[in-house]
C-alpha cells in the first residue's frame, strides 16, 4: 500500500536552516544542564540535606564524649559511606536518567543527532554534582567534629569522593536499565552491602563499600574487619567499576523503549 | 499561520485502497457528528479484513518514501500491536486516522526510533532512525503525551530543543518557532504553569526548531482551542507544501477532514485502508446509519417514514423510534415538515452510530 511512492517525490531541496554537528562536550553539556534542574526540586534537597545532616549530629556527639580515632573512623563509615552516601547518591543517580524516563522527557534528548554517552556522562555528572556537596560536607564535618585527627578528615574526602562517583554511576546505570531502580537500589545498599556482602572478603569484593572503608582504615590505621585494600586499589577499583557502569548504561539506553 | 490548498488526491490504485473496495457512493453532508471513541487496549489479532493491508503480488518488494513502513508488526509479549502494516508516504500532509489503542502511536515510536519493530523494516528519509544519527537530526516528534521540561520558561523549553539539534542561534531559532505557533508572549512563565492548549503548541515549536524534512505528530490538536486548531492545522498544510513529510494521528473524525486528502486508517493493529479521505468519507455516508427518533406519537412517524420509504427497518417503543436509513440526508430534510404535517411533536433526534467505533466496525467487518 503506497500512497505517493514516485521519485518525484523525494524531499525538494528546500533552503534549510543552518546547524553544526553536536559535539560530545556540548552535549554532555546540555544532559547535564537539563538532568541537574530537573534533579533540583526543594523538597528532595532539604530531605537528603537533613539525611546527611544526622551524621554531622552524630560526629559533634561523638566528639563531645571524647572518643578515640576507632570510635570515629567506626562512625564515618557506618554512617557515612554506608547509609548518607549510597542513599543520596541513589535519588540522584536514579533519577538522573530514571525520572526522564518516567515523565517521558527522555525523548527530548534521545531523538536527537547525539550520542548516547554523552547523555549518561551529563546525566552522571548532574548526579555527582549535586551528591557531593550534599553529602560530603556533612560526612568531612562530622570527621572533623569527632576531633579524632589521625588522618581521618583526608582519608574521609578521598573516600568519599571515590563513593560519590562509583554509586552515582552505578545508580545512573540502574537508572537507566531498570523502572524501580530505587526499589533495587536500596537493596543493593541495604541488603547487599549491609548484609550479605558483609558475611566473608570474597563476597566482600563486590560491594563498593569495602573499598571505601579499606581506604580510611589504610590511611587511619584503624582495624576494621572487611577492609584489607590499599589505597591504591580502594581508589582505582571503584573507579573503573564506575567507568564500566557508564559503558553499559550508554550501551542500554541505545537499545531501550523510549516513551 | 497561512492555510493552503490541501494536497493532491492520491491515487487509489491497488485492491486495499478504499476506492476498490467499495463502489463509489454519493457524498453527504449531514452525517457529520463523529465523536471521540472510548480507548480500547492493544489486542490480538483480528481476522482478516475487507480492506486488509496486505500486499499484492506487484507490492511484494520494499516500499520507498520519505516513510517506508514495510510489513511491520510489533509484539509486546503476547499482545500484538501493530500487525503487518505496510505504507509509505512522501511530502505533503498524511493523517493517521484510528481509535484510541489502535496502534497509532506505537507506529509513530517505531517511526522515530523510539522502540524498534518486532518484524519488517521501517525506513524514513532513507535510513533507520534507531541507529542513524543523523537521520535523527531531520526528523521530529510531537509525542502524544503530555510531557515537557516544566521548570522550564518556554523560550528556555524550545531553546534547550535547539540547541539539542545544532542549530546556529538557537534563541533566535526558538523565538521564531514559538512565534510559528503563537506563543512568543507567554515571558517567563514555566511551562509547568502552562494550560493544555499551551502545552501542546510548546511541543509543536520545540519540534519546529530543527527545520525537519519529517513532521511526525501524534494527536497535536488535542486541548486546542477551535481557533487555535485552525491555525496549526494551517501551519501543517504549509509545512506540507514547503516539501515535508507531515504525518498528524487523530482519532476524531473531522479533525482528520481538515487535515488533509490523504488518510491512513488503523484499527487494532491493521492498516485497514488508506487512500483519499474523500473516499472514506463517502464510504461512510453509504453505510447503513441508525438514528433514535423521540416523539408524543412515535408510532404514526414510524408508518409515515416506512410510507415515504426513508427508512429500511424500526423498532418502535413507548415514547421514540429507532430507524434505520440509507438516506441521512432525506431524514434530515423530510423530518420536521414530516412531524409538522402529522402534528407530531418531536423530541429528540439522535445518530446511535455515528462515532468513529462504528464507522470502523463498518470497514473492517462490513457491517
Amino acid at each position: 500500500m503506497s500512497l505517493d511512492t514516485s521519485p518525484d517525490a523525494v524531499p525538494s531541496e528546500r533552503p534549510r536552516a543552518g546547524r553544526q554537528r553536536v559535539g560530545n562536550l556540548d552535549a554532555v553539556w546540555l544532559s547535564f544542564n537539563v538532568v541537574i534542574r530537573q534533579l533540583t526540586s526543594r523538597g528532595r534537597i532539604i530531605a537528603l540535606t537533613s539525611l546527611a545532616l544526622v551524621a554531622t549530629v552524630a560526629g559533634f556527639a561523638l566528639g563531645r564524649a571524647d572518643a578515640d580515632l576507632e570510635a570515629a573512623v567506626r562512625l564515618v563509615s557506618a554512617l557515612g559511606f554506608a547509609v548518607v552516601i549510597p542513599v543520596v547518591a541513589l535519588v540522584f543517580g536514579g533519577a538522573a536518567i530514571g525520572d526522564l524516563r518516567e515523565d517521558k522527557t527522555l525523548v527530548y534528548l534521545w531523538l536527537r543527532p547525539i550520542g548516547r554517552w554523552p547523555i549518561v556522562v551529563g546525566a552522571f555528572l548532574a548526579a555527582v554534582a549535586l551528591t557531593a556537596p550534599i553529602t560530603l560536607v556533612p560526612v568531612v564535618a562530622a570527621a572533623v567534629l569527632t576531633g579524632a585527627g589521625g588522618g581521618i578528615v583526608a582519608a574521609t574526602v578521598l573516600a568519599g569522593l571515590v563513593a560519590v562517583v562509583a554509586y552515582c554511576a552505578l545508580f545512573t546505570l540502574l537508572g537507566v536499565w531498570l523502572k524501580r531502580f530505587i526499589v533495587w537500589g536500596l537493596a543493593y545498599i541495604l541488603i547487599w552491602e549491609g548484609f550479605i556482602a558483609l558475611g566473608g572478603a570474597g563476597v566482600a569484593r563486590f560491594a563498593i563499600r569495602k573499598y571505601t572503608r579499606s581506604i580510611i582504615v589504610d590511611r587511619t590505621g584503624v582495624d576494621l574487619d572487611l577492609a584489607d585494600f590499599s589505597t591504591t586499589t580502594g581508589v582505582i577499583v571503584p573507579l573503573a567499576v564506575s567507568v564500566v557502569a557508564l559503558v553499559l548504561a550508554s550501551w542500554r539506553l541505545g537499545r531501550q523503549d523510549i516513551d | 499561520m497561512t492555510n493552503s490548498p490541501p494536497n493532491q488526491p492520491v491515487p487509489a490504485s491497488t485492491p486495499t485502497d478504499l476506492q476498490a473496495t467499495r463502489p463509489p457512493v454519493q457524498i453527504s453532508t449531514t452525517n457529520s457528528l463523529p465523536t471521540q471513541l472510548p480507548t480500547q487496549p492493544p489486542t490480538t489479532l483480528p481476522p482478516p479484513t475487507l480492506a486488509d493491508a496486505a500486499p499484492t503480488a506487484d507490492q511484494t518488494g520494499p516500499l520507498t518514501g520519505m516513510i517506508a513502513v514495510n510489513d511491520v508488526s510489533k509484539f509486546f509479549g503476547s499482545v500484538v500491536a501493530v500487525s503487518d502494516v505496510r505504507f509509505a508516504i512522501d511530502s505533503g500532509v498524511t493523517a493517521l486516522l484510528g481509535p484510541n489503542g489502535a496502534g497509532k502511536s506505537t507506529l509513530f515510536r517505531m517511526m522515530c526510533g523510539l522502540t524498534p519493530t518486532s518484524r519488517g523494516t521501517i525506513e524514513v528519509l532513507g535510513a533507520d532512525p534507531r541507529t542513524d544519527r543523523n537521520v535523527r537530526g531531520r526528523i521530529s516528534l510531537v509525542a502524544q503525551q503530555d510531557a515537557l521540561f516544566d521548570h522550564l520558561d518556554a523560550l528556555g523549553m524550545v531553546t534547550v530543543s535547539a540547541r539539542s539539534h545544532g542549530m546556529d542561534r538557537p534563541v533566535e531559532v526558538a523565538r521564531r518557532a514559538l512565534e510559528t505557533v503563537e506563543l512568543s508572549d507567554v515571558g517567563a512563565k514555566p511551562v509547568g504553569q502552562f494550560s493544555k492548549g499551551m502545552r501542546q503548541r510548546a511541543k509543536v515549536a520545540c519540534a519546529l526548531v530543527n527545520d525537519p524534512d519529517v513532521l511526525i505528530m501524534d494527536e497535536p490538536l488535542t486541548g486546542l482551542d477551535p481557533v487555535q486548531r485552525r491555525n496549526m492545522i494551517a501551519l501543517f498544510h504549509q509545512l506540507g507544501d514547503e516539501g515535508r513529510c507531515v504525518l498528524v494521528s487523530s482519532h476524531v473524525l473531522e479533525e482528520v477532514a481538515r487535515l488533509g486528502s490523504r488518510v491512513l486508517v488503523i484499527a487494532q493493529g491493521r492498516l485497514i485502508a488508506s487512500g483519499d479521505y474523500h473516499e472514506l468519507r463517502s464510504l461512510m455516508d453509504d453505510r447503513p446509519l441508525r438514528i433514535r427518533l423521540g416523539a408524543d406519537n412515535p408510532r404514526r412517524l414510524a408508518t409515515a417514514l416506512v410510507g415515504r420509504g426513508l427508512v429500511t427497518a424500526l423498532s418502535l417503543e413507548a415514547q421514540h423510534v429507532v430507524v434505520d436509513t440509507l438516506d441521512a440526508d432525506a431524514i434530515g430534510r423530510q423530518l420536521a415538515p414530516l412531524a409538522l404535517e402529522l402534528g407530531v411533536r418531536l423530541t429528540e433526534v439522535s445518530p446511535l452510530d455515528d462515532d468513529l467505533e462504528s464507522v470502523f466496525r463498518y470497514l473492517v467487518e462490513g457491517r
